[in-house]
């Protein structure tokens, strides 16, 4: 754009006022009921790598996908390279300006050869913006820089590692010599030399007048290479840390808050307590090649919290202990007697209730809330054959009280029902079915907090009754007011436990990313 | 990521079928390949005097009918084409009706039948991707409408006099002139490669959100697809006329099934980015062949559609296999 050769340090490091290649102010958007970024402001330099942290859902990549031109704010003021304009409104938009994106999924056309896809969309449709013979040049010496070795451009994506597969969508955005770069947790399927490698690059780009934003969940990579960290909470803008001045211990406390209300939720479910007999055990559970193995056993009257920066290996986690388990031993300990779970089917028979994330896998849109009530204990309800339907209605009633449920008959579509409501009754059919193990992933998502409350309630009263509880939550507080135990995973591993005594917002976000806690909680 | 499984160790089995498996997966349609080469030499060891020419333009309404289909379906996104038959009978009648008695029966009623099959395939892509509806909905609609109007316009099939079209079904020259309609959708393929559309095509197909993310107006790549097999369509019905030297509603249907059964057996992934023309291609002279084998043999027409089932599946399956072994890598 520009040419950059005027006062500058030696080391492009401290933000003053430099030439301005991004500024956004009171940033802001919504999807549905949900606000992802209320009031984000953020500014980005030429020759500065300023990072974006925050933990789920705070806004990141939000904004990150505004800047790139897949999403279209609400409101807000953009500021692109010193002159106001609207955000770029498609990917290319966004290209042709010179802002190009490396996203947190990994975005490869199987099918296709690995220079195809680092020049993917780099054309117009009729002609080559970029003469072959460039191409694979570029290609390959990018990808060498990347990887250290070189990489056969004609193979087929859908053969390559992860990793590898990553570095293309990584070396896609830097053969577009961009003038600012938007990292969103690309390197997360990076090993760490490549990642080192990535950083070389990086900072021969800033040196060059280039700016890169950032998003990362690695303390270590902060140290290493942010000039400026912006923090974001709940879609706001809580401040900005000079890249070298800053504490881990600080960072944590602005992304996590103050943990003034977590001392007020706490007394709500106030127990002593209640772990019982161990119901399921899991020995040596690996979440992904590679990865070291752990151990873990669930106990009776138990509410145990799984947690993490999202895809870290929960999902895993879950779908090991209904079943899934990939040829780990998952044994289910009943009375005296040892019962090796091999299938979901298994898991099922043996009392352990899974409730999966999406609604939609377990709903049947087109039926009755009693008859989505009643699927699973039909034939409980029948005799020689027939079913009894007033059976189910009774058994319905009673649950509908306990747990509050809000609805007019149970004749009408569950479609009906409120989100929340239509949880309760997909909890209420497991609980039919008397579960000794009940795994929920993440059944609050999206739900009012009313209701979250009174699942809150009825969870503890479950555990109490001596049910062992396994609850993914993407939300601290969740696991602040409600668990006994919470297992954090990182990178496809347990790193913690976090028994309920010390567990607080600080405590939680510090194992989430992965500092230890040398100053306590 | 739900539903995240964790991996299983692998059979020795698979492990010894993964190159073979690999090579299939690669050359989609090369399991098509080798069927259509079986079949040919059986077909010639039992009818010596083969008769190229002939059987070549009987061919050709099916092989341009499958080739047509193609484009849409590995546009991805649930793409799908249904209405290559009749827009085929509606170019035939197009000709006969409209531009035959106005005095453009010559050869530049070609860019004129090319346009008007890749604008109805236009229209297609335009309500598929605007409005964002279900391409099986959509070509079904224009399926019936087509069928409608291709009625209307011949009420009682028309004959076409002796011209140019009817001699593409004989040898033109030393060369069998059904040769050049199979020949233009492979050759426009081709060239297509030459210009990045096909990459793009296949990155869409393939996966149509790093497409978008990486730049590609994903839209515009889908309706051009069925603006192409829109165009490939019209190359059809000029096949089924110098064939048949007939406009006729009544075959309005004859290839819809055939035609994508033909595109599959090829190798063409049903969920797109994967496949060509040149696998359609290939399908097609499999099923063609086969019903010619089964003719020889004086068998009874019901089993050639039990045949034609068998051979999809076991290609189909074929295709998923091969497809497995490269995700288990």
């Amino acid at each position: 754009m520009t040419t950059l050769d005027e006062p500058r340090a030696p080391a492009p490091v401290t933000a003053q006022a430099q030439e301005s290649l991004v500024k956004v102010a009171g940033l802001a958007k919504a999807f549905g009921a949900t606000q992802a970024l209320r009031h984000c402001t953020y500014e980005l330099n030429a020759g500065e790598v300023h990072a974006l942290v925050g933990e789920n859902g705070s806004g990141k990549s939000t904004c990150a996908k505004i800047l790139s031109g897949v999403h279209a704010p609400d409101g807000g003021e953009v500021e692109l390279f010193g002159a106001p304009m609207p955000a770029p409104r498609t990917p290319r938009a966004a290209q042709d300006l010179g802002i190009v994106t490396v996203f947190q999924e990994i975005l490869v056309a199987e099918a296709l050869s690995v220079v195809d896809n680092v020049w993917m969309g780099a054309d117009s449709v009729l002609r080559a913006r970029v003469p072959v013979k460039e191409k694979r040049a570029r290609a390959r010496e990018t990808l060498e820089e990347l990887l250290g070795a070189p990489l056969d451009l004609d193979t087929t994506v859908e053969e390559l590692s992860l990793s590898e597969r990553q570095t293309c969508c990584i070396a896609r955005a830097l053969v577009r010599r961009p003038q600012v770069l938007i990292l969103d947790e690309a390197t997360s399927a990076l090993d760490v030399a490549t990642r080192d490698r990535l950083f070389r690059i990086i900072r021969r780009l800033t040196k060059d007048g280039a700016g890169v934003v950032l998003i990362t969940h690695r303390m270590d990579e902060l140290t290493e290479i942010a000039d400026r960290i912006t923090v974001l909470r709940s879609g706001e803008t809580v401040g900005t840390l000079d890249g070298r001045g800053w504490s881990p211990r600080e960072l944590v406390r602005l992304m996590a808050g103050s943990d003034r209300v977590t001392e007020d939720a706490r007394e709500q479910v106030e127990e002593v307590p209640r772990r019982g007999a161990c119901v399921l055990s899991l020995k040596g559970i690996q979440l992904a090649p590679d990865r070291r193995p752990f151990d873990a056993a669930i106990h009776a009257g138990e509410l145990i919290g799984v947690a993490g920066l999202e895809g870290h290996g929960q999902d895993e986690f879950l779908e090991a202990l209904r079943g899934n388990s990939g040829g780990t031993e998952l044994v289910r300990h009943i009375d005296d007697e040892d019962v090796v779970i091999r299938s979901p089917q298994q898991a099922a028979a043996h009392g352990i209730a899974y409730l999966p994330r999406e609604r939609g896998q377990a709903i049947f849109n087109w039926m009755s809330i009693r008859e989505n009530f009643g699927m699973p204990t039909l034939e409980r309800d029948s005799r020689a054959g027939w079913l009894r339907t007033s059976a189910t209605a009774e058994r319905l009633a009673a649950y509908t009280e306990k747990l509050g449920i809000v609805l007019r008959s149970p004749d009408d579509s569950i479609t009906t029902l409120s989100g929340g409501n239509q949880q309760k009754v997909l909890l209420s059919r497991w609980l039919a079915a008397d579960p000794q193990i009940l795994v929920l992933n993440d059944p609050t998502r999206g739900v009012d907090i009313g209701t979250k409350r009174d699942l809150y309630a009825l969870l503890a009263a479950l555990a109490r009754e001596r049910l062992a509880v396994v609850m993914l939550s993407t939300e601290l507080d969740e696991h602040i007011e409600l668990m006994d135990r919470v297992l954090v995973f990182r990178e496809h591993e347990l790193v913690e436990e976090i028994e309920r005594a010390t567990l607080s917002r600080e405590s939680l976000v510090t194992a989430f990313f992965g500092q230890s806690e040398e100053d306590g909680a | 990521m739900s539903g995240v499984a964790l991996r299983r160790p692998r059979s020795p089995v698979a492990e010894r079928a993964a190159p073979v498996l690999r090579v299939m997966h690669r050359y989609t349609f090369s399991f098509a390949l080798v069927l259509t080469l079986v079949l040919l030499g059986w077909n010639l060891i039992r009818t010596p005097d083969f008769g190229w020419t002939s059987q070549l333009a009987n061919f050709a309404p099916l092989a341009i009918a499958a080739m047509a289909s193609t484009p849409a379906i590995i546009s991805g996104g649930g793409g799908f084409d249904l209405s290559t038959s009749p827009l085929m009978v509606f170019t035939t009648a197009a000709f006969t009706v409209w531009l035959v008695p106005n005095g453009y029966g010559g050869a530049e009623a070609v860019p004129i039948l090319l346009a008007l099959g890749a604008a109805v395939g236009a229209i297609n892509g335009i309500l598929i991707v605007r409005l964002r509806l279900l391409p099986v909905v959509v070509t079904l609609a224009t399926f019936f409408i087509l069928i409608g109007v291709n009625l209307r316009m011949v009420e009682a099939p028309l004959f076409v006099r002796h011209t140019w079209l009817t001699d593409l079904a004989h040898n033109v020259g030393p060369i069998p002139g059904p040769l050049f309609l199979i020949g233009f959708p492979l050759l426009a393929w081709i060239l297509i490669d030459r210009i990045p559309y096909r990459r793009m095509l296949m990155a869409v197909g393939s996966n149509d959100a790093a497409a978008f993310s990486s730049g590609i107006n994903v839209g515009v790549v889908r309706v051009a697809a069925y603006a192409l097999g829109g165009m490939f369509a019209a190359v059809g019905g000029m096949a089924i006329l110098a064939v048949t030297s007939t406009a006729a509603a009544n075959v309005s249907q004859t290839y819809t099934l055939q035609a994508i059964a033909a595109v599959a057996l090829g190798g063409t992934h049903l969920f797109g980015g994967r496949g060509g023309l040149f696998g359609s291609l290939l399908g097609a002279a499999a099923i063609f062949l086969m019903s010619n084998l089964l003719i020889s043999f004086n068998l009874n027409a019901s089993w050639l559609q039990v045949m034609f089932g068998v051979m999809l599946l076991v290609a189909v399956v074929f295709v998923g296999i091969g497809a497995k072994s490269v995700e288990a890598r």
